[in-house]
């Protein structure tokens, strides 16, 4: 069991990461995780058939850092807009590790166009505390979504 | 866009744009292409490594069952009952060892042929198929399969060449360079949809150039670029090509120069990402080859894939990716072609620019099937080449492309 001002604040904490990205503050990316960890995202039918491959990977923050570089300078795309819509947060704690699972939905609008689902699927967690602060020691993508609308032009 | 006439510009060096967008050229390509006279890629051995492991492909439109039969060989079935049509099988991957359609509970064993049809023999005098059904001809549709190094190949058609004729050597070189024969280890999928023409995504790796002055990522840390080190290959139909180079330098010269996106002081903060090591004979450090008309056979540095492109209308397709590396590989070797894959797919370093700019250009090209595209960088001719600085290999391609569609 855990207490519901800690669940309370998992929950701002995994809200405020969404709202980073859908507000475009890439920035503040890397800031999420811990100083050891792991960002990945991986497909379904990878994942429940223990296929490591990720669509994206990063194991530590200098990769986090130089995705963030890529996906702000480096890649060329059109402007869009995305929303990220987060189930309620799941939590359970041991020891100094927090688990926490939440169901997304990433809805995409490119300029012009209609609003489309990028893509769907539930984030698994680990957290862990650093200088008192709430960081992702790792944070999986798990997506169900079978055929990804052209590309994942940020990070979700 | 039917309607617009479809006619080709003299020479080489334009490509109509009707190419990309009429419907009835699509079915054309369909039974002349896809369901004629080629091999068309259907997946790896090592995604069904045992007794009655299968995977659903498609092949065109078509879908396609590849399973691994009882004796250990490889076939492929239409994934079609052949009582009333159903799609027999839904899931992407599984294992079984026989097939029975949920309907009317028509059972198939894995190499296609008709077990038994309930009821055959009537129920109490009743009904049941007439004497002369055949249950030999009611099978399902079986493809020809040819597995090569542990890639697996299938043909619609009677008419396609042995397997290695139709690669030719030079082509089944840097295959057999990359699929060596080792067995190899299925590390992942992934699958994205793109708003564009299938031919495009073939261009897009037969045209060298591009890499050099759209992905940023690629023209700084000289992974693939023009002042490369390169040579572009095809086979005797153009319609296959190899391209392959040799990493450069993240240094100013003529070349990155003339490149608006190179940028000198660009540094990873994590080195590894780049932490490349040899594995093949010879220095190039990339080989991308198409091989028509369904996939492409790549290695970046240390990752391997291959890229099945199904196509979906004029309009549309898919790119079902599959990663791999070697069983011989140790911990690290899986590591690294792991973090490598931060390059390509769905969501790639460099791949996110191709699957966007692909896209735009479907756009661009929507609406004027009357205009055509240039392709005389490198001169007008469609012969090998040993640099990048060229759209050789597209001029090619369309040569072997109009010969195969009669146009
Ligand atoms: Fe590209």
């Amino acid at each position: 069991m855990i207490s519901s001002e800690l669940r309370d604040e998992i929950a701002d904490f995994i809200n405020a990461y969404a709202l980073a990205i859908d507000d475009g503050e890439l920035e503040r990316w890397p800031e999420f995780f811990a100083n050891d960890c792991l960002y990945k995202i991986i497909a379904k039918e990878n994942f429940e058939s223990g296929l490591p491959l990720g669509l994206l990977l990063c194991d530590s923050q200098g990769m986090l850092q130089d995705r963030k570089e890529a996906f702000s300078k480096l890649n060329v795309f059109g402007p869009r807009s995305w929303r990220h819509m987060l189930g309620a947060v799941q939590a359970s704690k041991s020891d100094d590790q927090i688990r926490a699972r939440t169901s997304f939905v990433i809805f995409e609008t490119l300029a012009g166009e209609d609003t489309h689902i990028l893509c769907a699927g539930e984030y698994r967690d680990i957290l862990i505390r650093e200088n008192d602060k709430l960081k992702f020691r790792e944070r999986l993508c798990v997506y169900d979504t079978t055929m990804i609308p052209n590309s994942i032009v940020r990070p979700i | 866009m039917s309607g617009a006439p479809l006619n080709w510009p003299d020479g080489n060096d334009r490509v109509p744009y009707w190419v990309y967008t009429d419907q009835g050229n699509y079915e054309r390509e369909l039974e002349k292409i896809f369901y004629g006279p080629v091999w068309n890629y259907a997946g790896l051995e090592c995604e069904i490594p045992n007794a009655g492991d299968f995977k659903g492909t498609q092949i065109g439109e078509q879908s396609v069952i590849v399973v691994r039969d009882d004796e250990g060989n490889i076939n492929a079935l239409v994934n079609r009952c052949a009582h009333r049509g159903v799609k027999l099988c839904e899931q992407d991957k599984g294992s079984f060892h026989e097939i029975i359609c949920p309907y009317h509970q028509w059972a198939y064993d894995l190499k296609g042929n008709l077990l038994g049809v309930p009821f055959h023999r009537g129920v109490k005098g009743n009904g049941g198929m007439p004497e002369d059904f055949s249950m030999k001809e009611n099978g399902l549709d079986i493809l020809r399969v040819h597995v090569r190094n542990g890639g697996i190949f299938v043909t619609m058609s009677d008419e396609a060449p042995p397997f290695e004729a139709y690669m030719g050597e030079r082509i089944l070189g840097y295959y057999d360079r990359e699929l060596d024969g080792r067995a190899l280890r299925l590390l992942g999928h992934s699958r994205q949809r793109i708003g564009a023409n299938w031919k495009l995504m073939l261009e897009n790796i037969k045209d060298s150039h591009h890499a050099s002055l759209l992905h940023v990522f690629f023209v700084t840390f000289g992974l693939f670029r023009v002042d490369n080190e390169s040579r572009i290959e095809m086979d005797d139909t153009g319609l296959h090509t190899a391209l392959s180079s040799i990493r450069g330098k993240q240094e100013l010269n003529d070349g990155t120069a003339q490149m608006r996106s190179f940028d000198s002081d660009l540094e990873l903060s994590d080195p590894n990402l780049l932490d490349v090591i040899p594995e093949f004979e010879g220095d190039q450090t990339v080989v991308m080859q198409t091989i028509w008309p369904n996939v492409i056979l790549q290695q970046q540095s240390n990752t391997l894939a291959t890229r099945q492109i199904v196509p979906k209308g004029p309009n549309a397709f898919e790119l079902h990716w599959t990663f791999f590396g070697y069983e011989t590989d140790d911990e690290k070797m899986t590591e690294r072609r792991l973090r490598q894959a931060n390059l390509m797919g769905p969501a790639g370093l460099v791949s996110i620019d191709d699957g966007q700019i692909l896209e735009r250009t479907q756009k661009g090209i929507l609406a004027h099937p009357g205009k055509s595209g240039v392709v005389e960088l490198g001169g007008r001719d469609t012969e090998d080449a040993d640099h990048m600085v060229t759209e050789v290999a597209l001029r090619a391609f369309y040569k072997g492309y109009r010969k195969v569609m009669g146009l």
